[in-house]
C-alpha cells in the first residue's frame, strides 16, 4: 500500500512540476516578449560564407570569428542613445552559387535581416549581393576582386553605378599589378614571366586585365594560352617556359591543377630556372602549400590580411596577432588570412550601423554605407573615394611561404612588400625560389 | 618534341593503371563500376591517413591497404553486385552509381574540403628526375607508375593465361552458367576477380595521390579517364587497355601541342571517334554493336 501511495504521490508531483514548468515557460516567453518590445526589434545581420565544399578553405575560420563577434556584441549595440540586441544569422553556402542565392532570399524573406554580410569568392558574394540588390537590403561584401563583383554583376565601365543597396571592398587587378611589380623588383631577373591562367572567370579576367599591365611595367609575358581545369599533363607549357628561359612564374589555378603542374615542372627541371614563383588563388592558405611538400618552400603569394597588420578590429577590439594566436589556441590549426578579412567585414558593417540615422531603416543604412570611411582590421574601407561608386579598394600585400621558424607548423607566410598599404610592416626580403 | 612524346608515354602508363581495375571488372563481371573513381580516392585517403597519422611511408601504406582493398572487392561482389544482378542487367550499374555518391559524401564528412596529397610524404622523390642526354628530364615517379602498370597488367595476363585460377576466371567471364556446368565455382571466381580489380583500384588511387592532390569529389574525373581508356582499348584484353590508355594520352598531349586548352578535349574527341567508328563498322543491329563496344565480346 505504501508503495502505491508513494508512486501516486510521485506522479502527482510530476504532474504538478510539469504544470509549473509549463506555466513558468509561458510567463518567461511572455516576459521575453515584453523586454523585446521595450528595447525594439534586435538588429538582424545575415552572414554568408562557404564553410563546406571545394571553397571550404575560405570558410574554415569563420566559426571562430563569429564566436568573437557574438561575444563582443552580447550587450547589444547602442546607436543614437538606443540599445539594440544584435542577432547574427550565419549560413553556409556549401560552395554552391545556386544555394547561396536561395539562402540569401531566405534570409531576406524569412530571416527578417536588416543587413547582409557576405565573403569569399564570386560564387558566394555575387548571388548574395544580387538577391539584396533586388530586395532592397543593404549588403556589404569582401574577398572577391572588385572588378568581378562590379562588372561581373552587369555594371558598365564609364556608366554610373547601377547598384543602390550593395557595397564591396576588396583588391582588384590594379592592386595585383602594384603588388607584383613591387614584389618582383626585389630580385634581379631577366623579366620574362611565364603565366598559367586557366580558362575560368578568374583566369580570363586576369589575362585580359593584369597581363597587359605587367607588360606595360616592363615584363615580357610568355603565355601558352588558357588551359582547362582538370588537365593532367602540362609538358607542352613546361617545355615552352623552359625554352623561353622564364625566370618568373605567375598563376591563378585551383589547388589540384597547381599541384599537378608544379610537380611536373619540378620533374622536368623548370623549378631550377625560376627565381620567383608567384601564385594566387592557390597558396592563400597553409594547407595548399603543405600539400606540396618540400616544393612549397619559398613560393610567393599575396595576402589580403596578415597577423602583422597594424589595425585592431573595431567591432571586437582584438589586435591582429591576438586574433591569429587565439584561433590557433582554440582550434590547434594554423591561422589564415581569412580571419582578418571576415573580421573586417563585421568591423565595417557595424560601423555603418552605428553611423546610420536609423540602423533598422534600410534606406538610412544604405545612405550610411555610401558615406562610410573607416579603418577596419584589413585597413581603410572608404566608399567616398573608390574607383567606382559602391566599391572600396583594399590592399593586398606581397608575401612568401618560408619554412616555419617556430616549428609549430610546416610553413609560415611572411610579408615581403607593402606597396598597396605602407602602414603594414615589411618583415622579410623576398628569397629566390631556386636558391 | 621528344620530351613531349616521353611525357605522353608516361601519362599513358598512369592512365593504364587507372583503367586496369575498371576493365577487369567489366570483363569478368560485365559491370561498369561507376564507383571506380570514388573507391580509388577512398584507398588514397586510407594511405594518406596511414602516412599522416602514423608516419608510414606511402609505399608501405599501399602494401598494407592492398589486402583491405581485396576484402572490399570481395565484399562488393558478394554483397552488392551479385545481389543486384538478380534484379536485371542494369541494377548492378545503378548500385555502383549509388555507392559512388555515398562514398563521396562520407569521405567529405570525414576528410573535409582541403585537398590532400601523398607526394609530401615522399620528400624529394616526388620531383626527382632522371636526366637523359639532350637536356631531357624524366620524372622518377611517372616512370615508376608506368613500370607498375606494365607489371600489373603483365602479371595479370600471365595469371589469366597460365594458371588454373586464371582459366576459371576466364571461363566465368565468357559464360558463368556454362562455367558452372563444367565444375567452376563462378561465384567464387567472380569474387576473386573483384578482389584483384579492387587492388588495382587502390594502386591507381595512390598513383593519383603521387601525381597531384585530391579531395572527396576527385573520383569523377578518374572514372572518366579510366572509362575512355577502356573503351578506346576495346575492353577486350588487358593489353587493349594499355593501348587505349596510350592512345588517350597521345591524343591529349597532341591536342595540347596544338592549343593548351584542347588537352582534355583531345581525349574526349578521340574517345568519341573510336566509339562511333566501332558503332559504324561493327556488325549486326545497333544494339548488338553497342553491346560489342561496351563488352568487347
Amino acid at each position: 500500500m505504501t508503495k502505491t501511495s508513494k508512486g501516486a504521490n510521485r506522479m502527482t508531483l510530476n504532474r504538478r512540476q510539469i504544470m509549473a514548468s509549463g506555466l513558468a515557460l509561458g510567463t518567461a516567453s511572455l516576459g521575453a516578449g515584453r523586454v523585446l518590445a521595450a528595447d525594439g526589434d534586435p538588429i538582424r545581420i545575415g552572414f554568408m560564407s562557404p564553410r563546406t565544399g571545394p571553397l571550404a578553405g575560405f570558410g574554415v575560420t569563420d566559426g571562430y570569428v563569429l564566436d568573437q563577434v557574438r561575444a563582443a556584441l552580447k550587450g547589444g549595440l547602442t546607436i543614437g542613445g538606443k540599445t539594440y540586441a544584435v542577432e547574427i544569422l550565419d549560413r553556409d553556402t556549401q560552395s554552391d552559387p545556386g544555394l547561396a542565392s536561395q539562402l540569401a532570399k531566405d534570409l531576406i524573406n524569412n530571416g527578417g535581416i536588416d543587413m547582409m554580410l557576405a565573403t569569399s569568392t564570386p560564387e558566394v558574394v555575387n548571388p548574395a549581393s544580387d538577391a539584396c540588390e533586388a530586395a532592397g537590403v543593404p549588403c556589404l561584401s569582401t574577398v572577391v576582386p572588385w572588378e568581378a563583383w562590379y562588372f561581373g554583376r552587369g555594371a558598365k565601365p564609364g556608366a554610373p553605378s547601377p547598384f543602390k543597396w550593395t557595397y564591396h571592398f576588396s583588391f582588384g587587378v590594379d592592386t595585383f599589378k602594384k603588388t607584383y611589380l613591387s614584389q618582383w623588383a626585389q630580385l634581379e631577373t631577366n623579366k620574362k614571366v611565364a603565366v598559367m591562367y586557366p580558362n575560368d572567370a578568374d583566369g580570363n579576367a586576369i589575362r585580359a586585365g593584369l597581363a597587359p599591365l605587367l607588360a606595360a611595367g616592363g615584363y615580357t609575358i610568355v603565355d601558352p594560352g588558357p588551359y582547362e581545369t582538370g588537365t593532367s599533363d602540362y609538358s607542352t607549357q613546361i617545355a615552352m617556359f623552359r625554352d623561353a628561359g622564364c625566370e618568373i612564374f605567375n598563376t591563378f589555378p585551383i589547388p589540384p591543377d597547381f599541384a599537378a603542374f608544379w610537380q611536373q615542372a619540378a620533374q622536368q627541371g623548370l623549378h631550377k630556372q625560376l627565381k620567383i614563383v608567384q601564385v594566387a588563388k592557390t597558396g592563400l592558405f597553409p594547407g595548399d602549400i603543405e600539400a606540396l611538400g618540400s616544393l612549397g618552400a619559398n613560393i610567393a603569394s599575396a595576402d589580403y590580411w596578415h597577423r602583422d597588420f597594424p589595425y585592431p578590429s573595431t567591432a571586437t577590439g582584438i589586435k591582429a596577432a591576438d586574433l591569429a594566436d587565439g584561433y590557433e589556441a582554440a582550434t590547434g590549426m594554423q591561422w589564415t588570412q581569412q580571419l582578418g578579412a571576415t573580421m573586417a567585414l563585421f568591423d565595417a558593417g557595424i560601423e555603418a550601423l552605428k553611423a546610420a540615422s536609423d540602423p533598422k531603416g534600410k534606406a538610412a543604412l544604405a545612405a550610411a554605407y555610401a558615406k562610410l570611411n573607416v579603418v577596419t582590421m584589413v585597413g581603410k574601407v572608404d566608399f567616398t573615394s573608390g574607383p567606382v561608386a559602391n566599391v572600396s579598394v583594399a590592399p593586398i600585400i606581397g608575401s612568401q611561404w618560408v619554412k616555419s621558424e617556430s616549428g609549430k607548423f610546416t610553413y609560415d607566410t611572411v610579408i615581403t612588400e607593402n606597396a598597396t598599404d605602407p602602414n603594414v610592416p615589411v618583415t622579410h626580403k623576398l628569397l629566390p625560389y631556386n636558391a | 618534341m621528344i620530351g613531349q612524346i616521353i611525357q605522353a608515354v608516361l601519362l599513358g602508363g598512369y592512365y593504364a593503371l587507372t583503367a586496369a581495375g575498371l576493365t577487369f571488372m567489366l570483363q569478368v563481371m560485365r559491370v561498369i563500376n561507376l564507383a571506380h573513381g570514388s573507391l580509388s580516392i577512398a584507398f588514397a585517403y586510407a594511405v594518406y591517413t596511414l602516412a599522416f597519422r602514423y608516419h608510414i611511408n606511402p609505399f608501405l601504406g599501399l602494401l598494407m591497404v592492398l589486402p583491405v582493398a581485396a576484402a572490399v572487392g570481395w565484399a562488393l561482389q558478394r554483397l552488392l553486385l551479385e545481389r543486384a544482378a538478380r534484379g536485371g542487367e542494369l541494377l548492378p550499374i545503378l548500385s555502383t552509381f549509388g555507392l559512388a555518391i555515398v562514398l563521396d559524401n562520407v569521405m567529405f564528412q570525414i576528410f573535409g574540403a582541403n585537398a590532400k596529397g601523398l607526394a609530401q610524404f615522399l620528400g624529394d622523390l616526388s620531383f626527382a628526375a632522371y636526366e637523359l642526354p639532350g637536356k631531357l628530364y624524366v620524372g622518377k615517379l611517372p616512370v615508376w607508375i608506368l613500370a607498375a602498370a606494365v607489371c600489373v597488367l603483365g602479371g595479370l595476363h600471365l595469371m589469366l593465361t597460365r594458371t588454373g585460377l586464371g582459366r576459371r576466371i576466364r571461363a566465368t567471364a565468357m559464360d558463368p552458367v556454362t562455367a558452372g556446368l563444367v565444375g567452376v565455382d563462378a561465384r567464387q571466381s567472380a569474387a576473386i576477380a573483384a578482389a584483384i580489380a579492387m587492388m588495382m583500384v587502390a594502386m591507381s588511387g595512390v598513383a593519383l595521390g603521387f601525381r597531384t592532390v585530391f579531395d572527396a569529389y576527385a573520383g569523377g574525373p578518374q572514372l572518366l579517364f579510366a572509362f575512355e581508356a577502356t573503351i578506346i582499348g576495346g575492353a577486350r584484353s588487358l593489353w587493349g587497355v594499355f593501348v587505349g590508355a596510350m592512345v588517350l594520352a597521345f591524343a591529349q598531349t597532341g591536342a595540347a601541342m596544338l592549343h593548351p586548352q584542347a588537352f582534355l578535349l583531345g581525349g574526349h574527341v578521340m574517345f568519341l571517334v573510336v566509339l562511333f567508328a566501332r558503332l559504324a563498322l561493327g556488325q549486326g543491329s545497333l544494339g548488338t554493336r553497342l553491346r560489342q563496344v561496351v563488352r568487347g565480346a
